[in-house]
């Protein structure tokens, strides 16, 4: 219960921060704002002060700070998240589909990760200072002092370029999906790999695994019935941590890529000052972070039985 | 009797040198055996030398003889099937064995399971009637983390017996226990002496090697020096060890001759103390005068609030009723405490020399007085440059003596100050203590779990819970 | 008389794994830094004759497509980032271990207060934060350095305060006050020995994170403009001639790898995210 109602608490913080950000954003934007976006909206052939007062009045700009900042957040809360001032089109329309494709991108990495990283971890954390272990230990240490962009940059270089064995930009079939997703699973496996080569390494040095094999219980139980399980705790907990990465890599990832989903979108509204879009995408992103976190809260409720009762 | 075990020449060496010299011994069905000796002794390498249980880099000799057949010892993980099905090893801290997050019932139930062979639900039924026995039903579906430390160590035995074996093997089953929870323990551990099996017992515990009774050895710095029947030995020991041993033993001390001085105003009196936790009252309605160079003794069970006592006379915690009041005109750093854990005293990564300094240079206190103090305490000069980790419990615990006599106390609390030390060390410890307090007319509250401790040292006792 | 007792803290022994990571940082900053003071080429300066030239005995990192010095340019923007990483982190382990120690000390009010401003600002993954930040402001590492700074504090922040509160309830320190020692002292003997052992630890991860936002910032072109030199910057710049001049892609490559591989180094195995859970 406690859990479910401090990710709603986080929730509202993530829509409260980039509501607040944004506004600030557009209270600093050069120029006449109102003209800008109308000229955006409108066409610069057409757009004259009358629309400009009219866009002026839409966005508050004739008001008090505090009010508008209020009107503002209201918005938000009514999810009214405007249309872009670059394409006039409603912001929410955009991001729904980008949201499909990210979501499309980011679970196929986690998915991808899950099964390279903690498999890897899990054998060298049972043969600690084994070949498998230094190995593992060498790579993972290697992979996470690259940049994401770095790693695809190799990728890209690699398998499309050199080898030209898949295509490196867009996303119009499912092999555009190749390079982006495995990117991105290479980063985040680095890390659940050393997490779970680290659990499995102290849960094999525990007590209760030492007296699981003293009771006399065959090897192989006692690493499903004991190891296993315990493993298992630490790595998904640990997956909320790295969602971090994984929103911080969908931005750059997705910009690599081209792969038109909500990173990308936020980058070039970044760039092109698209106030409402960075509002939508950064609100998407960050509400994303948090149901990703919610999920492995759940996760946590199921394997970890310590958690019922807490 | 039947031999059910027997070990002959078990020894343990590191490529350097010899840790554990060769010992033969056999255990017999229905009849304890005792290796008693102290931290470091070696004791405990014997017994994993046995259990093929032994840490990395060392290595062991000698053979192993059960049911007609013969384990080298020297060869790693010769002893692992006998695991569970013939030799049951009980885990030093239950609390910690268990896994935590499966339910008491599955870690008992897998051992039926996959030893025995049992269907799912008759190795469950199975493991309801153990744990049924040993009066523990309402711990089935609980976590580990749910289960008081008494219910853990019942629950633990019962996995490690559920293989059916015939030869208990039981490491320091007591440490850290206090005297109810000890004789539970001993209990336990009669059952399967009483059903024809065999119980190895490796301990410090004077008490529980006397208890246990059967086979006793005596074991100092890697050598059995003396061995026989328990209570033949622990009556007429032969090796001067031992003799010391026995004579450390809080029962044998001699009473310290008490001449009352109760004049004197009181340094600190309390009038009606009380206090609750987590719902429960530990004490209420204590009133206490306490005297210059008085013992007064505390004990009780652990957990019955001795300590918190303590700690309210002293003022770093808070009474729910009544009131305490110190002398006047007394400065109140001369109102001290001893800890339980001497190194969990002292700052950690300061040398003892820093930590001397820095007390000498906040009171502007003489310098002169460290040496003369130290010699009395039998604190060798070269201690000083070491940090707290790199010394001896039994040191430190003088060096915090030394710390609190350089403020000149007019009432000391320690706080099981012994209890964590080897019985020898223990009795110079509180010898030294009782000694120093006397002699500079520092009233003394000395808290123990040990009722025989405080018997023997203290002028009055007070008894909680 | 401090000296005395810091001269042990196992801080200070330097594992081989420490030792390389030391002298791959002093290495790298010895090439930054070592054209202020000998003198070098401007990382500005175009000459299109020499454009993407290979490594030459003139030149040991040749040039890029505009025909700048790679040397420069990477000394530049490798300034740029070490600097920027550096400020940010002192900016933040300084509040960081302060506000840590304070909650810990107070616990109650001043302990849920603190810990609900950290917690409302690691709502939003951090590269987001820096990421909107920069937006408000562009084209100003100011704000890279604001946002990178208010990401950074919280993992200090929680890691003293994880630290301290044990060791403020500790025997040693109750000790300590009995025996008449003040906060001060038990600020210096008890508490700040144990958070110095690892803040080379925390501050080279700190540092790490810091170098790599910067670098998907300037990537992803929305954090230090062109054309000034900036290793992430550099890699989009410089892509479209992988075939031609492929060491002068490789070579901000090389240069980011083995600043975070010798801060990593450093900082030592990361404790299975225990001080982050």
């Amino acid at each position: 219960m406690r859990m479910i109602l401090n990710r709603l608490l986080q929730a509202v913080l993530v829509a409260f921060t980039v509501g607040l950000l944004t506004f600030i954003m557009i209270r600093l934007l050069p120029g006449d704002v109102a003209y800008r976006i109308a000229a955006g909206r409108y066409g610069y052939d057409v757009v004259d002060s009358a629309a400009a007062a009219k866009v002026a009045a839409e966005l508050d700009l004739n008001r008090p700070a505090i009010e508008a900042f209020g009107l503002w957040l209201y918005d938000l809360v009514r999810l009214d998240l405007g249309t872009s001032l670059v394409s006039g089109e409603p912001v929410w329309d955009e991001l729904v589909m980008q949201l499909g494709h990210t979501l499309q991108l980011a679970v196929s990495a986690i998915l991808l990760s899950l099964l390279i990283g903690p498999l890897l971890g899990i054998l060298a954390g049972l043969n600690r200072g084994g070949f498998l272990d230094r190995g593992l230990m060498l790579v993972s240490t290697a992979l996470r002092a690259l940049p994401q962009f770095v790693v695809g940059l190799g990728l890209i270089v690699i398998f499309g370029l050199m080898l030209n064995l898949l295509p490196t930009a867009g996303h119009a079939h499912g092999s555009h999906l190749v390079l982006p997703a495995f990117t991105l699973a290479l980063g985040l496996a680095a890390v659940s790999a050393q997490v779970a080569r680290d659990a499995m390494a102290e849960v094999a040095q525990s007590q209760f695994y030492r007296f699981a094999r003293t009771k006399g219980l065959p090897e192989w139980q006692v690493f499903r019935r004991h190891g296993l399980r315990n493993v298992a705790v630490p790595i998904v907990t640990y997956l909320g941590v790295q969602f971090i990465y994984l929103v911080e890599g969908v931005v750059v990832v997705e910009t690599l890529f081209a792969w038109p989903g909500i990173g990308h979108a936020l980058v070039h509204a970044i760039f092109g000052r698209d106030v409402p879009v960075i509002q939508g995408a950064a609100l998407v992103m960050g509400l994303m972070f948090v149901v990703l976190n919610a999920a492995v809260d759940g996760f946590c409720y199921i394997i970890d039985p310590r958690r019922r009762d807490a | 009797m039947s031999t059910l075990m027997e070990v002959r020449d078990a020894a343990v060496h590191t490529t350097e040198a010899q840790l554990v010299q060769p010992f033969s011994f056999s255990l017999e069905a229905g009849r304890p055996f005792t290796i008693l000796g102290e931290t470091g002794s070696g004791k405990s390498l014997l017994a994993q030398a046995v259990m093929g249980l032994l840490p990395e880099g060392l290595m062991a000799s000698g053979q192993l003889g059960i049911e007609g057949e013969t384990l080298d010892l020297g060869r790693p993980g010769s002893q692992k099937r006998l695991w569970g099905r013939k030799v049951s090893i009980l885990p030093q801290e239950p609390w910690l064995a268990l896994d935590p997050i499966m339910a008491a019932q599955a870690q008992v139930e897998e051992g039926y399971r996959f030893l025995r062979n049992e269907e799912s639900d008759v190795a469950r039924q199975s493991a309801n009637r153990d744990l049924q026995q040993l009066g523990v039903a309402e711990a089935r579906r609980k976590l580990p983390g749910q289960l008081s430390g008494g219910m853990a160590q019942r629950v633990a035995f019962a996995a490690a017996r559920a293989g059916g074996a015939r030869i208990v093997i039981a490491d320091e089953p007591t440490k850290g226990l206090d005297v109810a929870r000890r004789d539970e323990v001993i209990e336990l551990l009669m059952r399967e002496v009483r059903a024809g099996g065999c119980v190895l017992v490796i301990t410090h515990d004077l008490a529980l090697a006397r208890q246990m009774g059967g086979d006793l050895a005596i074991m100092l710095e890697g050598r059995i020096v003396e061995q026989g029947e328990a209570l033949e030995v622990l009556a007429n020991p032969a090796h001067d060890y031992t003799r010391r041993l026995i004579a450390a033993d809080p029962e044998n001390w001699q009473t310290l001759d008490v001449e009352i001085s109760s004049a004197g105003a009181p340094v600190l009196e309390a009038t009606g103390i009380g206090k609750t936790r987590g719902g429960k009252q530990l004490f209420s309605g204590v009133d206490l005068t306490i005297r210059p160079g008085e013992i007064i003794g505390v004990t009780g069970p652990s957990g019955s609030g001795k300590s918190s006592l303590g700690d309210i006379l002293l003022g770093l915690l808070k009474p729910d009723a009544g009131q305490v009041q110190r002398a006047t005109g007394i400065s109140i750093h001369r109102y001290q405490k001893l800890y339980q854990d001497p190194p969990a005293a002292f700052p950690a990564r300061a040398t003892l020399k820093q930590s001397l300094a820095d007390l000498v240079a906040l009171h502007q206190l003489e310098e002169v007085r460290i040496a003369p103090l130290m010699q009395r305490l039998r604190l060798a000069e070269h201690l000083l440059d070491r940090r707290p980790d790199q010394v001896s419990g039994g040191e430190l615990q003088r060096f915090a003596l030394l710390r609190v006599l350089l403020l000149d106390p007019v009432f000391l609390f320690a706080d099981e100050p012994t209890s964590r030390l080897d019985l020898i060390t223990q009795q110079e410890t509180v010898e030294l203590l009782v000694e120093l307090a006397r002699e500079r007319g520092c009233a003394l509250l000395l808290v123990s779990h040990d009722t025989a401790l405080i018997e023997k040292t203290c002028d009055r006792t007070i008894s909680i819970g | 008389m401090s000296s005395l007792v810091f001269a042990q803290t196992p801080a200070l022994r330097f594992s081989l794994r420490k030792s390389l990571g030391l002298f791959i940082l002093a290495g790298l900053v010895v090439f930054a830094f070592l054209p202020l003071i000998i003198g070098g080429a401007d990382p500005l300066k175009q000459s299109l004759r020499h454009s993407l030239q290979p490594p030459s005995s003139a030149a040991w990192f040749g040039y890029d497509h505009l025909g700048r010095s790679m040397a420069a340019r990477l000394a530049a923007a490798l300034r740029l980032s070490l600097g920027l990483a550096l400020l940010s982190v002192v900016t933040a382990m300084v509040p960081g271990i302060l506000l840590g120690v304070l909650a810990a000390w107070r616990g109650g009010f001043i302990d849920r207060a603190i810990g609900a401003v950290s917690e409302s600002l690691l709502a939003l993954p951090g590269l987001l934060l820096v990421l909107m930040l920069t937006a408000i402001v562009p084209d100003n590492p100011a704000m890279l350095y604001l946002g990178i700074s208010l990401v950074l504090w919280i993992e200090y922040f929680r890691v003293t305060r994880a630290l301290a509160r044990p060791i403020l309830n500790s025997p040693a320190v109750e000790a300590s006050r009995l025996l008449g020692f003040g906060p001060v002292y038990i600020l210096k003997r008890h508490v700040w020995p144990e958070i110095s052992a690892i803040l080379l630890r925390l501050g080279a991860f700190g540092a790490a994170s810091a170098i790599m936002a910067i670098a998907a910032l300037g990537f992803v072109s929305v954090g230090v403009r062109p054309p000034t030199p900036e290793l992430g910057l550099m890699m989009i710049e410089l892509l479209p001639y992988y075939e031609e001049a492929p060491h002068a892609l490789l070579q901000p490559i090389a240069v980011i790898f083995l600043m975070v591989l010798a801060l990593q180094l450093l900082a030592g195995r990361q404790n299975s995210g225990k001080e982050t859970a």
